[in-house]
C-alpha cells in the first residue's frame, strides 16, 4: 500500500486497488456532490462520471466546495470545478465530465458500480433510483431541506443507500405518488430553496461513510439498509423509524424480467468481455 | 461484464450444494438480461435462477452432471417466450477462483450455441462459481468462439469487483 493510503490501510490490504479500480459516477455536484467528490478523491477512487449542467454563480458560493469568486465572473462549469477538486488531489484519476442533466447521456450510467444523487426534487430521485436498479447498481442518495416552523427554522435531510435487491426508496416511503403529485403541480413554482454548507457536509460524509462500507468494510455489522435521517437542529442523526416496521418486507417494484437491462438491446459488431 | 446480485449468487451456491440421487454435482440456469457499455462490450444482468430439477439429470459416470433432454427443453423454451440470456453455472467446491475443466469447456460449447436457435438477439454463455468467487465465458451473438468474461461484479454488502481475472 502506498504511503498516501496509509492512514486507511485499516480498510484492507486490497482497498488502494479496489478504489482504484472503481467507476462512481455523481449526480449533482452543488452543496452536497462537491463535498462527495473531494472525500472520493481522498480516497483514491480512480474513475469519476460527473454529472451537473449548471455553471457556478455567486449564491453558489456558500456552499460549493472548490468554487471560487473568478469561477463565478467566468461562469465554470460546476463540473469543470469538480474536476479541478478531483485532478487537485489525484491527477491520475479518469474523469467523464458531463455539463448536462444525467437523463441526456443516461446511458453512461450502466457501467457505474455505485452512483449517488445529490439533487433536488422527488422525480428526479425517482428516475435516478429506477436507471440504478435497471443496471443493479447501488444507489446512495443525499438531501437536506430547510422548513418554517413558527418564527423559526428546522433544518433536516435524509442519506439512504437503495441496493439492488433490498427495499427501494418506496418501499422506504420516502419516495409516495402524493409527494411526486405534489411536486409535479408545483412544477416551476418552487422559487431557490435554502441551502447551507454545513448540513450538506454532514450528510455528504454520511453517505461517503456508507459507500465505504460497501466497498471496503471495516467490521463485520453489513447493513444492507441505510435511511438516516439527519435533524439539523438538534445535530443529531437517526435511523429513520420507518426501517423498524419493514422488517422482512422484499421489494416487489423491480422483480420484473421486464426491469432489468436494456428493453431494447441489440448486439452490436464489436465485443469485449 | 457480468453482473449478478449476492442474495442470487447465494440461492444459486446453496441450490447447487445440495447432494443428489446420483449426479455427483448439481447444474442450474442463471436467467439474464443484457445492455451495452459506453466504453466497450456489454454488461450481463444475472435476474433469476433456474435450477435443475432432479428428475432432469441422466445417470452418467463419466461427468459430474449431465443434463437430459428435458432440461435443455425447459431452458430453451423459457428462452423462447422471454427476452432473455441464459447462463449455465456450476460449482467447483473450493475457494478462489475457479476454472471451467476441459469436460466443462468441451459440454458448454456443444449446447450453449443452441440457445441461439431460439434467441439469436441476446448473449448466453456459462459461469462456474466457487465457494468465493466466479469465471465464465460468453458467447456473444453472431460470433462463435466465446469470449471469456472480464468483470464480474457481485452486488452486495459488501461489493465484490473482479476486475480482469484472466
Amino acid at each position: 500500500m502506498s504511503e498516501r493510503y496509509a492512514r486507511q490501510s485499516f480498510l484492507g490490504s486490497r482497498s488502494e486497488e479496489i478504489f482504484k479500480s472503481c467507476r462512481v459516477t455523481v449526480i449533482g455536484l452543488g452543496g452536497g456532490g462537491s463535498h462527495i467528490v473531494q472525500q472520493l478523491a481522498h480516497i483514491g477512487i480512480g474513475n469519476f462520471l460527473i454529472f451537473d449542467a449548471d455553471h457556478v454563480e455567486d449564491s453558489n458560493l456558500n456552499r460549493l466546495v472548490g468554487a471560487t469568486h473568478e469561477d463565478v465572473a467566468s461562469k465554470t462549469a460546476k463540473t469543470a470545478v469538480a474536476t479541478r477538486l478531483i485532478n487537485g488531489v489525484n491527477p491520475n484519476t479518469s474523469i467523464v465530465a458531463v455539463p448536462k442533466k444525467w437523463q441526456e447521456s443516461a446511458d453512461l450510467l450502466r457501467g457505474s458500480d455505485v452512483i449517488f444523487g445529490c439533487v433536488d426534487s422527488f422525480s428526479e430521485r425517482q428516475q435516478i433510483e429506477v436507471a440504478a436498479r435497471r443496471y443493479l447498481i447501488p444507489y446512495i442518495d443525499i438531501g437536506m431541506d430547510v422548513h418554517p416552523l413558527e418564527h423559526q427554522f428546522a433544518i433536516s435531510g435524509q442519506v439512504i443507500l437503495s441496493l439492488p435487491g433490498e427495499l427501494c426508496m418506496t418501499c422506504m416511503g420516502f419516495l409516495r405518488e402524493d409527494l411526486l403529485a405534489r411536486e409535479a403541480a408545483n412544477y416551476g413554482a418552487a422559487g431557490s430553496r435554502p441551502q447551507v454548507i454545513w448540513p450538506n457536509g454532514v450528510l455528504a460524509s454520511l453517505a461517503v461513510g456508507i459507500f465505504v462500507q460497501l466497498m471496503t468494510p471495516w467490521h463485520k455489522n453489513h447493513r444492507r439498509v441505510w435511511y438516516l435521517e439527519y435533524d439539523g437542529n438538534s445535530q443529531t442523526v437517526t435511523t429513520s423509524n420507518r426501517l423498524a416496521h419493514l422488517s422482512g418486507v422484499v421489494c416487489n417494484h423491480f422483480s420484473s424480467l421486464e426491469d432489468v437491462g436494456d428493453p431494447f438491446w441489440v448486439p452490436t459488431k464489436v465485443v469485449a468481455g | 461484464m457480468f453482473k449478478v446480485v449476492d442474495r442470487l449468487l447465494e440461492r444459486v451456491r446453496l441450490d447447487l450444494a445440495r447432494p443428489h440421487e446420483f449426479a455427483a454435482e448439481r447444474v442450474g440456469f442463471l436467467v439474464c438480461r443484457a445492455a451495452s457499455l459506453e466504453r466497450e462490450g456489454i454488461v450481463v444482468l444475472a435476474h433469476d435462477y433456474s435450477p435443475v430439477e432432479d428428475e432432469d439429470y441422466v445417470d452418467d459416470p463419466t461427468v459430474g452432471a449431465m443434463m437430459g433432454p428435458a432440461a435443455i427443453r425447459k431452458a430453451l423454451e423459457f428462452v423462447l417466450n422471454n427476452k432473455a440470456g441464459m447462463f449455465h453455472v456450476h460449482m467447483h467446491d473450493h475457494h478462489g477462483r475457479p476454472r471451467f475443466s476441459r469436460i466443462d469447456a468441451r459440454e458448454s460449447a456443444k449446447f450453449v450455441p443452441d440457445f441461439w436457435n431460439v434467441r439469436p438477439g441476446m448473449p448466453h454463455g456459462a459461469l462456474v462459481v466457487s465457494t468465493d468467487s466466479v469465471w465464465g465465458m460468453c458467447w456473444y451473438p453472431g460470433i462463435s468462439a466465446p469470449v471469456e468474461i472480464s468483470e464480474f461484479v457481485v452486488v452486495g454488502s459488501p461489493m465484490v469487483l473482479v476486475r480482469n481475472p484472466s
